[in-house]
Order: structure tokens, then C-alpha cells, then sequence
């Protein structure tokens, strides 16, 4: 039996960064907030405090703070000829499913993603004509331009306190900086982090070569820090448990710490915990949406809970799930290359190199989740000429290590036995030595790399799981093996002891062994309904009062980390909900 | 004995100097040095967060409110805190109390120390 609940002015699905930044942002313009979600409710003080949260079996192998597999799943396959299988543990990447969701456990780097990629199609084709981009390749322009997330970008990483140097303020290059990054309009919140042995190495290193070596931009706060919103940081201890943690210092920018509680504490937002939503549900007319469908996980009552605005607010892939699995839009078929729902769905690539210093003293296990130091040269450098390449895309170089755990984070030469008394001989001499340099690369988007409805396993609520086909395509291949020739030679002008050398990944994508959280499309934005589910402020084409957030909204996946642009455009949402559809509820972009 | 005595003159020298540097201390100031507590600490009595209320603080011994769960070394410790264990505390936390679970490195400059001393005195009442 479904409990229909009474009916409020916004249902939020899915309490992480954007539920979060879109219940602070919507409850302060007076609207009655609910958000529903799947995880439960934790915070700094109770479980992510000394000692417990220092747990590399509980979080890291584990996956405490993660989805659970048991649950619901997603099934994968490379290509459509193939019967998809399910992932039954989670490997290459590690959606959240707690209140802050994957802002808990994120490494906090924050970057701005610029007009080279929401202008993708027209800056590639005005630079080498049309023929260039090849015809499976379904890249398209955003419809959005820097100079207008520019501020949001700003109020993203005030609040999430970004530290960094600026490379240019407006127009102004700045030096230490990143040379190549889109004006901004004043200085990060924060000083960048303090180097470590490793990423002053790489820096060195690459300033030789020629290249612009910055200190990488993260939500960890440098100093002790009190955001716009009054909440407040402690200082970066550089303890080395970042990643797929919880931060013990408050030091690390995450929606548990920062908008979530102004949320809690305004008597417009009510949170319950614990509710997985199944479906979207829709008008008659099909031209709007009037709520959602959940289940209490605890026992089992199911509710109906009525909306004027539903945002879906979850992971990425669980927000394309929920289009999906609710018949709203078009779903996308690859083979006739209709439908837009599950479209473009796109991951990262790289390549890494791990080298080692007889003699030095790394001390791994001192860093901050952004202790990198990057090049942009082959990135956001729109003067490196890809034509020679034949690759469309970018990727980034950096030196250094973010979370190298005491348990797992055994880096012994390649040769070396995997168990025994020589790999244990190995692993002390060699631990303290190793550091990694590393590409993260875009993926552009190709037509065969979609989301669908999995025609034969179910989940838990007894739905049909989603399904990824997903393999790296020759552009990929040959930007990875441009990006391990980087790697190397500055790898090998360090004179390391031992090398092991990058290689690009051309091996089918395999979703076993981790990778990065950074799973983008499904639900892109753009400029007209044919080619894209929403538009450019992230309300669906089809009904006007429901808005996706998120990197499923990204028509491609560029080199960087995504969390900058999801940020910026959560904010960018909320205003224009505050500011213009709740004045004039319907579509902020004609059709 | 000599040498024991010299030893206790330059302690006391030392301890005149700490304690000058503690009584210019500038609670004004040292409000914006609370900022490297403040993620963690509340000046409320009974609102702890990750670090325990500083509600107060000069009047109990270390690892005293029933309410927080310390780490055993902080209970163990057997501190009373006062502007001079505090001061020799927050200089380098691990140092004093090994083994206790504040993660904060620890504040150089003593003459910023005197400053949060100066402004934990006047607001942890």
C-alpha cells in the first residue's frame, strides 16, 4: 500500500553537492523543501572523528560509505554485440550513498571547466574543418558559456574552500599559476596547499621540459577557514586519508559540513534518510511531473510524495537510471541514433608511470587529497596543435600521490614477485621511495557508449538495472599513447633508480580495477530538444518543472575532475529557479 | 647541585619569559586565532562537535566531561588545564599528549598563542 504524503513545493532526490547547494539555495527563497535520501544520515563528529575513521578494510575494501552492490547494480558491457553481465562489487568507480553522498569521500579537486569543452564541436571544427571529428564521434556544444558559470564557479569553490593559485585574474596571467586557465575574477579562498617531495619533483622536472607547473586546486583547506556562509573549516593535517574518507580535521569541502546543516537548521527543509526513489512520476498530459514514488529501505512502506519541482539530485548514473526507468524523454538508441535519454555517455582515461629514488624519502603517508602538482600544457593549451595527433580531446600531467594507504599502497619495480619473501623484501626496501606520475585524460563522446535498460537482471525494488556499454575508441588510444610519451620523457629526464613506464590503456575497459568516480552523460544538456534531454539550465525539454543536476548533464568528459562544473551548475540552477521559474513556472529556453 | 640550580634559574627565566609573552596577550586577537579551533571546538557549554565544548575549560582537568569520548592518552593524561599547560599543549599537541586524537599540528608562535589564551580566558567562562 502507498502512503501519499501531502504535497510540498520542491522534492529533492539524492542529498550530496548539488541536493545540497539546490536545498540551502531553494529553502532560503522561502520554498518548503524535501529531500529523500537513499543513504544514512552521518556526520563529523559521530563517524568520520579519530580513530574510527582511519578504517582502510571498513571504507576502502569494504566501501562503507559506497552504493551497495546487493542492492541495485548496474550491468556492463563494452559494445552492443554483447550480453551485458552485472558488476556485483564495486570496482572502477565508487558512487556515495550516505547524506553528503560522494562529497564525503571525494578527493576535493576542483577545477574549471572552459569554453574548450562547452564549445567543443565548433572550436574543433573552425580549427580543422568538419572532416576532423570523426562521424561516430557524438560530441556537441553545451550551450552554456564560461563567462556564465564564472561566478558560479567562484561561489562553488568559496564555499567548498578551494585551495590554489590563481594562473589568471582577469586577463591578468599570474605567476605560479595555471597559465592556461579562463580568466577568473579574483584569487582562490584559499593559499595553495603545501608541496610535497614528490610534486616538487615532478615540478622541477616539467618546468626543465619546458611545461607550467602549478599546484593542483583542491577543497582542502590550506588554513582554517570560515566560508560565506559561516561555516567552518579546520586546517589540512596532510594525514593521508582522504580519498573514500570522511575528513577527521573538517578540512575538506563536503556538503555534510557546509550546506547541508544551513539547510537542517531552516524549518522550510525536512530530510529523510533511508528513501529510495523508484520513479518520477508524470502528469497526465505527460507535460510536467507531480512527484515521486519511495520506499523506506528500513521496513519496507512504500509513500507517493507530491511536488510542484522535482530535482533529481542523485549520482549520476542513478539520476539516467531514474529518467529511464520513469519514461520521461526519449531513450536513446545507438543503432538508429534516436532518443536522447542515455546518450553520450562518456568516462576518463590515462596512464601513469611509477618511478622510483633509491635514497629518497617520499613519506606517502603525509598528503593532502590534492598534493599534485599539474601541467596543462596538453590540456587546456588550445596553442598544442592536435592535428599531427589526429585525436580530439585533452589531458593533464601531474606529479605526486593523494592517498596512499598503509595497507594498500605496497609500490614495489615491475618484475617484482606479487607474494612472498621476495615480494615483502621488496616492499620494504622500495615503499618510501616510489612516486607516480600520471595523465587523466578526456573521453569524447561516441555513439556505441550509452546507458539503457538492462533487458534481464533486476534489482532489489525489482526493476531493471541500467546498463553501460562502454569501451575506449581509437581517439582515446591515440591521445593515451601521445600522453605516455609525455609522461615518459619527463619521467626519465628524473634520472629515477627504477621506472616503470606509462603505458595507454587500448585494452577493452574493463570495470574491475578502480579507476576514477567520474562517470558523466546519460542526461546532456544543450541547446535544442533533439539532441538533448535538457537545457542549459538543467531543466528537462520535456517537463518544465524537473531539472537533472549533475555530471550526467555533461555532453562529453573532459581530462578534468567534474566536481568543479557540477558545483557551479547547482548553483547556476538554483537561480534560475529562485530568480525566474518560480515567478514564471515553464520552460526558461523555448523548444 | 650547581648545575641543578642553574637549571631551575634558566626554567624560571624561561617561564618568566612564556608568561610575559601570555600576559600581552591580545584577546581581540585572539578571537580570529580561534578560527584553527573553531571547525572542531564550541565555546557553548555542552555542545560538543568533533572536539569538545571549551565551555569551562580552566576549571576542569583534561578528558573531564561525561559527554565526549576522549582518546585514553588525553584521559590518562592527568592535565588541569591552565594558561601554562595550554599553551605548552596547543605548541605541539602529540609532543605533550602522545597518542591523542586532535588533528591539529599544533600553533609556532607563541606570541599567537598568548593571543587564543588571552581570548579562551575571557570566552570559555
Amino acid at each position: 500500500m502507498t502512503t501519499k504524503l501531502k504535497e510540498v513545493d520542491v522534492v529533492i532526490v539524492g542529498l550530496g553537492w548539488t541536493g545540497g547547494i539546490l536545498a540551502k539555495e531553494l529553502t532560503e527563497a522561502g520554498l518548503k523543501v524535501v529531500a529523500l535520501e537513499r543513504g544514512a544520515e552521518r556526520s563529523s563528529a559521530n563517524d568520520y572523528s579519530l580513530p574510527n575513521i582511519r578504517d582502510e578494510l571498513r571504507y576502502v575494501v569494504r566501501h562503507d560509505l559506497m552504493q551497495n552492490t546487493a542492492r541495485d547494480t548496474i550491468t556492463v558491457r563494452n559494445n552492443p554485440s554483447q550480453d551485458a553481465l552485472p558488476m556485483r562489487r564495486l570496482g572502477s568507480f565508487l558512487p556515495g550513498e550516505v547524506v553528503g553522498g560522494s562529497g564525503v569521500h571525494w578527493s576535493g579537486h576542483t577545477w574549471r571547466w572552459t569554453d574548450m569543452e562547452f564549445k567543443i564541436r565548433s572550436n574543433y571544427e573552425e580549427r580543422y574543418g568538419k572532416n576532423f571529428i570523426p562521424d561516430d564521434m557524438t560530441i556537441q556544444d553545451w550551450g552554456i558559456s564560461y563567462d556564465e558559470l564564472e561566478p558560479y564557479y567562484e561561489k562553488f569553490e568559496y564555499t567548498a574552500a578551494v585551495s590554489g593559485k590563481a594562473g589568471n585574474i582577469k586577463g591578468q596571467i599570474q605567476p605560479g599559476g595555471n597559465p592556461f586557465e579562463a580568466p577568473r575574477a579574483r584569487e582562490y579562498a584559499l593559499p595553495p596547499l603545501t608541496p610535497i617531495l614528490a610534486s616538487q619533483m615532478f615540478s622541477d622536472a616539467a618546468r626543465n621540459a619546458g611545461y607550467h607547473p602549478f599546484p593542483r586546486p583542491s577543497a582542502n583547506a590550506s588554513q582554517a577557514y570560515t566560508n560565506p556562509d559561516g561555516s567552518k573549516f579546520g586546517a589540512c593535517q596532510y594525514c593521508g586519508y582522504c580519498q573514500r574518507f570522511g575528513c577527521e580535521a573538517n578540512a575538506k569541502g563536503s556538503p555534510h559540513m557546509t550546506v547541508i546543516p544551513i539547510a537542517m537548521r531552516n524549518p522550510n527543509f525536512e530530510l529523510r534518510t533511508h528513501s529510495w526513489v523508484t520513479k518520477v512520476l508524470k502528469d497526465s498530459d505527460g507535460k510536467r511531473v507531480t512527484g515521486v514514488s519511495y520506499t523506506n529501505v528500513l521496513n519496507g512502506e512504500e509513500f507517493e510524495q507530491p511536488a510542484n519541482i522535482v530535482l533529481l539530485c542523485a549520482y549520476a548514473i542513478n539520476n539516467v537510471h531514474l529518467m529511464l526507468l520513469s519514461g520521461i524523454g526519449a531513450p536513446y538508441d545507438p543503432v538508429a541514433q534516436k532518443g536522447v535519454i542515455g546518450k553520450n555517455y562518456c568516462y576518463q582515461t590515462g596512464a601513469a608511470a611509477r618511478l622510483f629514488f633509491e635514497g629518497k624519502y617520499f613519506n606517502p603517508f603525509m598528503s593532502a587529497g590534492g598534493s599534485n602538482a599539474t601541467i596543462d600544457d596538453f590540456n587546456i593549451n588550445w596553442a598544442f596543435d592536435r592535428a599531427p595527433h589526429n585525436f580530439v580531446g585533452a589531458y593533464n600531467v601531474a606529479g605526486g600521490f593523494n592517498t596512499a594507504l598503509p595497507i594498500g599502497y605496497r609500490p614495489v619495480p615491475s618484475g617484482t614477485p606479487q607474494w612472498g619473501s621476495e615480494w615483502k623484501k621488496a616492499t620494504a626496501k622500495w615503499y618510501q621511495t616510489a612516486m607516480v606520475i600520471n595523465a587523466s585524460g578526456s573521453v569524447m563522446a561516441n555513439r556505441y557508449n550509452c546507458y539503457d535498460l538492462d533487458p534481464t537482471y533486476r534489482n532489489a525494488f525489482g526493476q531493471p538495472l541500467m546498463r553501460m556499454t562502454f569501451d575506449y575508441k581509437a581517439n582515446e588510444h591515440k591521445m593515451g599513447t601521445h600522453a605516455a610519451h609525455v609522461i615518459n620523457d619527463i619521467a626519465k629526464s628524473m634520472n629515477p633508480t627504477k621506472l616503470t613506464p606509462a603505458v595507454a590503456r587500448t585494452n577493452p575497459w574493463t570495470v574491475v580495477p578502480y579507476q576514477s568516480t567520474h562517470n558523466t552523460g546519460g542526461t546532456i544538456m544543450g541547446t535544442n530538444p533533439r539532441d538533448s534531454a535538457l537545457n542549459k539550465y538543467l531543466q528537462s525539454w520535456d517537463a518544465h518543472n524537473l531539472f537533472v543536476v549533475g555530471a550526467n548533464v555533461f555532453p562529453h568528459n573532459a581530462s578534468y575532475n567534474p566536481t568543479g562544473p557540477v558545483g557551479a551548475l547547482a548553483y547556476w540552477t538554483a537561480d534560475a529557479i529562485k530568480n525566474r521559474y518560480v515567478k514564471n513556472p515553464g520552460p526558461l529556453v523555448p523548444a | 647541585m650547581r648545575s641543578t640550580l642553574r637549571a631551575a634559574a634558566t626554567l624560571g627565566l624561561l617561564l618568566l619569559l612564556v608568561a610575559a609573552a601570555r600576559a600581552d596577550g591580545d584577546a581581540a586577537r585572539g578571537e580570529a586565532r580561534f578560527q584553527d579551533c573553531a571547525a572542531c571546538h564550541k565555546l557553548e557549554a555542552g555542545s560538543n562537535n568533533v572536539g569538545p565544548s571549551l565551555h569551562g575549560l580552566f576549571e576542569r582537568k583534561a578528558g573531564a566531561l561525561a559527554d565526549f569520548r576522549y582518546s585514553p592518552a588525553m584521559k590518562r593524561s592527568g592535565i588541569s588545564w591552565t594558561p601554562e599547560t595550554l599553551d605548552k599543549f596547543i605548541t605541539d599537541p602529540q609532543a605533550m599528549v602522545p597518542a591523542n586524537r586532535m588533528p591539529y599540528a599544533g600553533m609556532a608562535n607563541a606570541s599567537d598563542r598568548a593571543d587564543l589564551i588571552a581570548y579562551l580566558q575571557k570566552s570559555s567562562r
